[in-house]
């Protein structure tokens, strides 16, 4: 088993280096650690080059206008910024922002509310949701991967399965195993802290980095460590943002979800479909109290052109993101904080120029790749 | 006895009536079920808010977060509980200020309250105005078939409470400090064992008795005042009881054990943790060794090892469901085949996590 | 002759010169040692006193004749300062946070009390640096 990942890994590595992901011949970018990569999806060229193709086919949607990329598009960061909530078939609005694809492959669960256990498990759900892909069943995904020559050939090639034996089982691996080479490190921030580059980045960002790892609080949850820095935690946490505002429909909101839950609704479809059942958060999925408004830590590589931010799409730059956590949890138009806030958030006390200074350190994250993607939300 | 402070609903006037009619499944665990005569029934336990008053009206806000955060999810529980229990020490040195701030925030809580004294709350003075906010210190209820007693389990000798201190304020200050060598044992003291005795003289053997307490009724480490020093008189005077399960506060942390018929469950602050008494490497303690202990908190989230109890009380015993937040829920329950409680989760060694390593 | 002489000279000259290296007495030690028990005095006395901060909340709120601090763990990774950290870096970390106070220099002497304290009441433990 470690022996099929090593070579996966290194298979991966090669084509890491062809496939963009930065202009160094390493394993993995600098300030990464190895892709997690499960022992029944190894990575091959063929696999990836099929998972790529899947993962840009609009045909797969309701009207034939919508793929993975519609929302998640290769020159904005691999997401569909600026926009605040994506849209899906026939324009229908959704309740929750496109999280960036670079370097999901680090998260233990997929989701902001980690609906979902692996990126294999949630190739599968926007195909089915009606505000995204809008399929009534995975069915005409099946007709025409076992139909289009083109498909039908890749599928025999990388997993020996033709006609009624293409499962989504291989859909879904393939599509994972291309996200799997959408990682990047090697920024900046990268370099000067663990290549130890003075020069990478500036003095306002190198205070910022004092200040995220000081004052601001920032790194218990957006992970730095002495030889990595994931930037997440892969944990959830409800800071204030969309709970806020439904406070006193709280326990009538929580109360209906649960009857629904229980009698079979589908927790991807509920969230999607109702701004405020999305604000309930994690609590969705395990219906634990503790979960109330909570979402997984976003990873902060690339946060400024992945704009706009939180779940909601709500906070606009990465300078609203800092007011937001400096008010502990709170920003303009919320009544107070909520009662369910994570005890981890709490009022900074950050002057202007720690938060500009902030800013200007998170906007070191951006990877070489990524620095031309569309202006995500740190200039307002 | 006249409250001064009065319940209120935190719903708003349309949620409420919505609420009213659901009747869906508990919120949180699997409910327990052994079967059995008496009614089934589940009540909230919140305890140790420690609201610390810095100046005026401002108030650590750490320890406020806690009894709000308590407070709110308490009220979602639905069907809604039987009653609320406040286990002590709602304020931090006693204040006037930091026991009304304490009760508004407890005013919230939609079910009716009862509560136990804590040394925090006693010793600026004595429980004056304690009584005048939530009424006797000491007494006894019946519900469903359950005799309840609430115990002033936090007295201590009156040498150390009348003659030793040249101000009320300093005597609060030395009880404050868990670890202050100028501390005094926690006792029930003779009056009120003379009282429980007299109290339990009316009640069959075969009713369940669930004892409330702030100290623990058992002798765990002297040190920290997790101590009851009349502990053995208390528990005989319960001996005779086929079923009683002593529930208390003060420690800060997830405590079980069994003495005789006697379940004991210890309940969580909402305020701040507390260290268990082998992680202090000088002296010998006797933490109930069948206990495995909470999850080590992370102190960057304030609520960490913190949290609030649903307890169900099924055939007279007593199964204690723990909301920890930003932890995994425990629940600690009474086993029959074993006659003691167990964690459901992490009773087996083999179960256990690293961070539940306390050294 | 001569040599004995000259040895008795040596002899004498030596007996004549102070202490050197570590040489030092037992009065000394003792002194020392009352001199290391009023700085871990001092220490106890920041601990309990809720004046580090700015919130009034005092290290021995959580922290009950210093459990849970584990000094002879240090230096170790330490999830809130993101890298590996010293004793006295946590202690500034439990400052700035908990008490919302602001960090003392590492020699500062209240941070010495501070540590001399902690690790008093852990004397005795084995050194486990690293450890979590």
């Amino acid at each position: 088993m470690a022996m099929r990942m090593r070579s996966g890994a290194l298979v991966f590595a090669l084509l890491g280096f062809t496939i963009g992901s930065g202009t160094r011949c390493q394993a993995e970018p600098l300030g990464l650690p190895p892709v997690p990569i499960p022992a029944d999806n190894p990575q091959t060229p063929e696999k990836i080059s099929l998972g790529d193709k899947l993962f840009h086919d609009s045909r797969f949607s309701g009207d034939g206008t919508i793929s993975c990329s519609t929302c998640h598009a290769n020159d904005k960061a691999f997401t569909d910024s600026p926009l605040k909530t994506s849209h899906g078939i026939g324009g229908h609005a959704g309740t929750r922002n496109a999280p960036t694809v670079i370097n999901a492959a680090y998260f233990h669960t997929l989701f902001w509310d980690g609906r979902a256990s692996s990126l294999e498990d949630q190739s599968q759900n926007p195909f089915l949701n009606p505000i995204e892909m809008g399929l009534p069943s995975h069915e005409p995904i099946l007709k025409i991967v076992r139909d289009d020559p083109a498909y039908s050939d890749a599928f025999k090639k990388v997993f020996g399965a033709s006609g009624a034996g293409i499962s989504m089982e291989h859909v879904k691996k393939a599509i994972a195993s291309y996200e799997r080479t959408l990682i990047s490190g090697d920024s900046p921030f990268d370099r000067w802290y663990f290549h130890h580059d003075s020069a990478a980045i500036s003095e306002p960002a190198k205070r910022g980095f004092d200040v995220f790892v000081g004052q601001g609080r920032c790194v218990s949850c957006h992970v730095i460590e002495q030889t990595q820095a994931l930037f997440t935690d892969n944990r959830f946490h409800n800071i204030g943002v969309g709970i806020n505002r439904i406070q006193p429909e709280t326990p009538r909101l929580a109360a209906e979800f649960l009857i629904a839950k229980a009698a079979g609704a589908s927790v991807d479809k509920s969230v999607l479909s109702d701004p405020k059942t999305s604000d309930l958060g994690r609590f969705a999925v395990t219906t634990h109290f503790d979960e109330i408004g909570a979402f997984k830590t976003s990873t902060l590589r690339n946060i400024a052109v992945t704009g706009p931010y939180m779940h909601d799409g709500s906070l606009k730059t990465l300078r609203d993101v800092v007011k937001h956590y400096n008010q502990g949890g709170k920003s303009e138009g919320d009544p107070s904080i909520n009662p369910y806030l994570s005890g981890g958030i709490r009022p900074l006390n950050l002057s202007d120029q720690q938060m500009d200074d902030l800013v200007a350190f998170m906007e070191t994250l951006t990877s070489p790749a990524y620095v031309n993607a569309s202006a995500g939300g740190s200039k307002p | 006895m006249s409250k001064l402070i009065t319940r209120r609903s935190v719903m708003a006037a349309g949620a409420a009536g919505a609420v009213g009619t659901l009747t869906t499944l508990p919120i949180s665990m699997v409910r327990l079920a052994f079967g059995g005569t008496r009614d089934d029934f589940t009540f909230t336990y919140i305890s140790d808010a420690h609201i610390q008053q810095i100046k005026g009206s401002t108030f650590v806000r750490n320890w406020d977060q806690g009894l709000r955060r308590a407070v709110a999810e308490a009220n979602l529980v639905k069907p809604e509980s039987d009653f609320v229990i406040f286990g002590g020490d709602l304020a931090q040195l006693g204040k006037k200020d930091e026991l009304d701030h304490g009760a508004e925030i407890l005013s919230h809580l939609s079910p009716k309250l009862h509560t136990v004294m804590g040394e925090h709350d006693y010793y600026l003075d004595l429980g004056e105005y304690w009584s005048k906010l939530y009424g006797p210190q000491y007494y006894s209820f019946d519900h469903k078939g359950v005799h309840f007693v609430v115990l002033n389990s936090i007295l201590t000798t009156d040498e150390w409470t009348f003659h030793r201190w040249p101000s009320d304020e300093q005597r609060m200050q030395e009880m404050a400090g868990l670890d202050n060598p100028n501390g005094s044992p926690f006792m029930v003291g003779e009056k009120q064992r003379a009282w429980l005795k007299e109290d339990l003289s009316k009640i069959q053997h075969d009713t369940p008795i669930v004892v409330f307490s702030h100290s623990p009724l058992q002798k765990i480490y002297k040190g920290w005042n997790f101590w009851t020093d009349d502990a053995e008189e208390v528990q005989a005077l319960l001996q005779p009881f086929k079923s009683v399960n002593v529930i208390y506060g003060h420690v800060h942390q997830i405590q079980y054990n069994q003495i005789g018929n006697i379940s004991f469950n210890s309940v969580m602050a909402t305020a701040w943790p507390w260290p268990y008494p082998q992680s202090y490497a000088q002296v010998e303690s006797h933490l109930p060794v069948l206990t495995v202990p909470m999850n080590r908190g992370d102190p960057f989230f304030e609520r960490d090892a913190t949290g609030w109890q649903l307890i169900d009380v099924n055939s007279g015993r007593v199964a204690a469901r723990y909301q920890l937040w930003d932890n995994e829920p425990r629940t600690v329950a009474f086993d029959h085949k074993q006659g003691r409680p167990v964690d459901l989760a992490f009773q087996e060694p083999t179960h256990r996590r690293p961070a539940q390593n306390h050294y | 002759m001569r040599f004995t002489f000259a040895a008795l000279a040596i002899g004498l000259t030596l007996a004549t010169v102070s202490a050197r290296a570590d040489e030092f007495t037992k009065t000394d030690t003792d002194r020392w040692q009352k001199e290391y028990q009023t700085v871990v005095t001092d220490g106890r006395s920041l601990w309990t006193s809720g004046a580090l901060g700015t919130n009034g909340v005092a290290c021995a709120q959580c922290h009950p004749n210093a459990a849970n601090t584990h000094p002879e763990t240090y230096p170790k990774f330490q999830k809130q300062l993101g890298k590996v950290a010293q004793l006295f870096e946590m202690v500034n970390w439990c400052i700035r946070n908990p008490l919302e106070g602001k960090p003392l220099a590492a020699d500062d002497p209240k941070m010495t009390a501070i540590v001399s304290y902690i690790t008093y009441e852990r004397r005795g433990m084995k050194l486990t640096p690293g450890m979590h």
